[in-house]
């Protein structure tokens, strides 16, 4: 066991933190308000020139191989560099599953077309797996993908594809044999957001009236449904096998689920709080003072220390060519329902001033704390809900029995 | 930065577990509820002879010189066969007096720890349960080459098994000493408490009873920050044995769960009592965490206060947490006594309420975090104020 860093460890933090000094300047951190300018394809430039300068220093794609792109280095330089970053809202990370499933399950074109792409942020995927009525039972989707020669042809429907409206190309979980037990039946395919037949509506969510403040925990105004009616794609936009397409979507999600900016997204209000009250009081009365809210903020510390532990525990294994088995499902259960914890637990201590939004007159830190009830239940529904992370905790973690 | 377990630490891990496994049955910690010392002398000195009580003390006194994480790993295992010996009281005490005595002192009672022939055990609170320096009245007045001491302590573990206690003393109204005194001096006399983990804890009333000037361990009028350490480490190892029971009782009723069968299946495909168990099983798992990274920083010589509070915070709630949920699992067998289940679940209770409560541990984690000046960030230290 070592709980600690290394000094080359150390020397990167400061590093990046003199490198956020210096070029997150104040026109990055305007555009940075749109979560457009997060794909690197700003209309200013700014987050686009920022990202260029982010990749010479070798801090994207910093776990991915040097032959595609990437750094060939470890996952506590990126877990570092995507700290750093992710504290000033701005993401560094591959962004979802689509990149750990093409490295193991991709062709050398499709690493060699997608890999250095997303690593360089010019290529995005929306994430098409959840269906009106295929949410938590993933595998019972109904989207249809079939061969016709040299073609797949898709037809159905996808939501909650969030990004949809920005991404380049879409990851999508298709059915391709409906004879085939559900899990059996199930491909993957990738392919551009731009091929005829796709149509993108917005669903917009709690948070975009009014818009939620940078930082917001699930701050997204918008999520989108996808209908896809004979798109017509070369049967090379296949990802691993025909009907093979489960375990690498499972493998793909259970790698997102671990990692910096998922453990960020459930402890920084926590932060966010503590060092509100030391700098604030209403009229003379100091919350930090408060015997009471002293000790829900003290318990709200330690279980944020347990959601970083976990995430380092989660790099730790994998960092020793291990696979975690339930421990990620355990972090992906942990942090969640502590960032929720600590939402309410703050709209408690804050009162009537909890309840004020982004724009309002005495709205607390520009109503963030008011968003993030919105917002921070969000993420113990998102990529495995913490129910089905938990039957998959005493499965895999306590061997118990299904029936 | 990797939490997994070395090699060498899974060695020391698993010789302690098969070790225990086959010298500490429950027929042996049943048959220790009802003995008057509370421990078997020849399991103490097997333990010596695997080097357990010195395992962490310097090399120069005989001891291993290993790490607290280490010692760490074998508590566990002690608190998971409720190995009923005298083993956190004593190096304890051994770890204060290697730390904070002269050579002396340390040259004629650590050996002997490391050997198996001494048993220590410390004495600091009185009427006043928390572990705050203004709580200790005791007194302690020098007279020649004597210091006096005078007054009542509780709580004190295995008194009735010990050779020798720190004590914890007033000298001065702002000052505190510690003292190493013999448990069979003059002037001292004791009474057992009756606990829910049927352990020896006494009160003992010292009536002037005097301590050569030469039994001091460190400076006078420096005992509150001696006894803040002392506090510190029989808390996180008091975790790591805690945690250690409480693991092994969620193992139980999880096998209890695939084993027990009800409405047509085993009571451990419902999903009802699944989630109960992913839920023990995070919370035993973020214990862990927490301890093993507090023992690190001892280790490593770094301030620790805020780690062990959050430590024991944690473990106080969520073992109990865990040991209830054992007991709802098992049903009425689990509180039955001829049925092992409660000999853990007894011990783990009373273990929560030992060496502060979550609520003492939570207001120091708030001085650390608001009490100062300056941004708080996760995963980077917090400093900790010593209550005025």
């Amino acid at each position: 066991m070592d709980f600690g860093y290394t000094p080359e460890q150390q020397a990167l933090r400061r590093e990046v933190r003199a490198f956020i000094a210096e070029h997150v300047t104040e026109d990055v951190l305007a555009e940075r308000g749109s979560s457009e300018s997060n794909t690197g394809r700003g209309e200013g430039g700014a987050m686009k020139r920022l990202y260029e300068k982010v990749y010479e220093r070798g801090w994207l794609g910093i776990t991915y191989p040097k032959e595609y792109g990437g750094q060939g280095g470890d996952r506590m330089t990126q877990y570092i560099v995507e700290e750093e970053f992710t504290r000033v809202d701005i993401p560094v990370g591959m962004g979802g599953s689509g990149a750990p499933a093409i490295m193991a399950a991709g062709t050398e074109e499709q690493k060699q077309y997608y890999i250095p792409g997303l690593i360089k942020r010019e290529i995005s995927f929306a994430l098409g797996f959840t269906e009106p009525h295929a949410g938590a039972d993933l595998a019972s989707l109904q989207c249809r993908a079939v061969r016709d020669g040299d073609e797949y042809v898709i037809n159905g429907q996808k939501m909650y594809t969030s990004s949809a409206h920005m991404a380049t190309h879409i990851y999508l979980m298709a059915r391709t044999n409906p004879n085939l037990p559900k899990h059996r039946g199930i491909s993957i395919f990738l392919f551009p957001m731009d091929t005829p037949g796709i149509t993108v509506r917005p669903l917009w969510t709690m948070q975009n009236d009014p818009t939620a403040p940078i930082g917001t925990t699930y701050g997204h105004q918008r999520t989108n449904e996808t209908f896809f009616e004979d798109v017509r794609i070369p049967a090379a936009s296949l990802l691993g096998k025909e009907n093979g397409g489960w375990r690498v979507g499972a493998m793909g999600l259970n790698l997102d689920r671990v990692g910096a900016s998922r453990y960020l997204i459930s402890v920084r209000r926590d932060e966010d709080i503590v060092n509100f009250v030391k700098l604030n009081s209403f009229d003379g009365y100091a919350p930090a003072k408060d015997p009471a809210i002293r000790d829900k903020i003290a318990e709200l510390w330690i279980e944020a220390q347990v959601c970083r532990l976990m995430t380092m525990r989660s790099m730790s294994i994998v960092e020793h060519g291990g696979n975690f088995t339930y421990e990620g499902s355990a972090e992906k259960t942990w942090a969640p329902e502590h960032g929720v914890r600590t939402t309410e637990a703050i709209a408690q201590m804050l009162g009537p001033y909890g309840q004020l939004l982004n724009g309002s007159p005495h709205a607390v830190e520009s109503g963030i704390f008011a968003h993030n009830l919105q917002g921070a239940f969000q993420s113990g529904i998102n990529h495995g809900s913490t129910q089905v992370m938990r039957d998959q905790i005493c499965r895999r973690g306590l061997d118990m029995p299904r029936k | 930065m990797d939490t997994t377990l070395s090699e060498e630490e899974v060695m020391v891990r698993e010789t302690a577990r098969k070790f225990l496994e086959a010298r500490c049955p429950t027929k042996l910690v049943r048959a220790m509820e009802k003995d008057e010392k509370g421990y078997p002398p020849d399991l103490w000195r097997e333990a010596a002879e695997l080097g357990w009580q010195g395992l962490a003390l310097p090399e120069q006194y005989g001891g291993s010189g290993l790490p607290m994480t280490y010692l760490g790993l074998v508590m566990h295992e002690v608190g998971r066969a409720l190995t009923p010996l005298p083993m956190l009281s004593t190096v304890t005490a051994a770890l204060t007096i290697a730390a904070h005595g002269d050579t002396a002192l340390c040259q004629e009672v650590l050996p002997k720890v490391v050997s198996g022939e001494t048993i220590l055990t410390w004495a600091f609170t009185e009427q006043d349960p928390r572990f705050l320096p203004e709580t200790v009245r005791m007194r302690a007045v020098a007279d020649g080459d004597h210091f006096v001491l005078t007054g009542t302590k509780l709580f004190v573990e295995n008194f009735v098994a010990a050779d020798q206690c720190l004590v914890v003393c007033r000298t001065s109204d702002t000052g505190l000493s510690v003292f190493l005194v013999d448990c069979r001096s003059a002037g001292i006399s004791h009474r057992d408490l009756v606990t829910l983990a049927k352990d020896r804890q006494s009160e003992v009333t010292f009536n002037a009873v005097r301590v050569p000037r030469g039994r001091l361990v460190g400076g006078l009028n420096e005992g509150a920050a001696i006894a803040e350490g002392l506090i510190d480490r029989a808390t996180v190892l008091l975790c790591a044995q805690m945690l250690g029971a409480t693991r092994k009782d969620m193992e139980m009723a999880v096998e209890w769960s695939k084993f027990r069968k009800a409405f047509g299946q085993p009571i451990g495909a419902f999903q009802s009592l699944q989630h109960m168990c992913a839920d023990m099983l995070m919370w035993v798992d973020g214990g862990d965490l927490l301890t093993y990274e507090a023992l690190w920083k001892m280790d490593q010589g770094l301030p620790a206060s805020v780690e062990v509070s959050q430590a024991k915070a944690f473990c106080n709630e969520k073992c109990q947490a865990v040991v209830r949920g054992c007991q709802v699992i098992h049903g009425g067998i689990g509180f039955i006594m001829e049925f092992d289940l409660q000999l853990w679940y007894r011990r783990v209770c009373a273990w929560t309420t030992r060496f502060g409560t979550a609520y003492e541990h939570r207001a120091r984690i708030a001085r650390a975090l608001l009490d100062h000046p300056g941004t708080v960030i996760l995963g980077q230290p917090v400093p900790v104020v010593a209550e005025a």
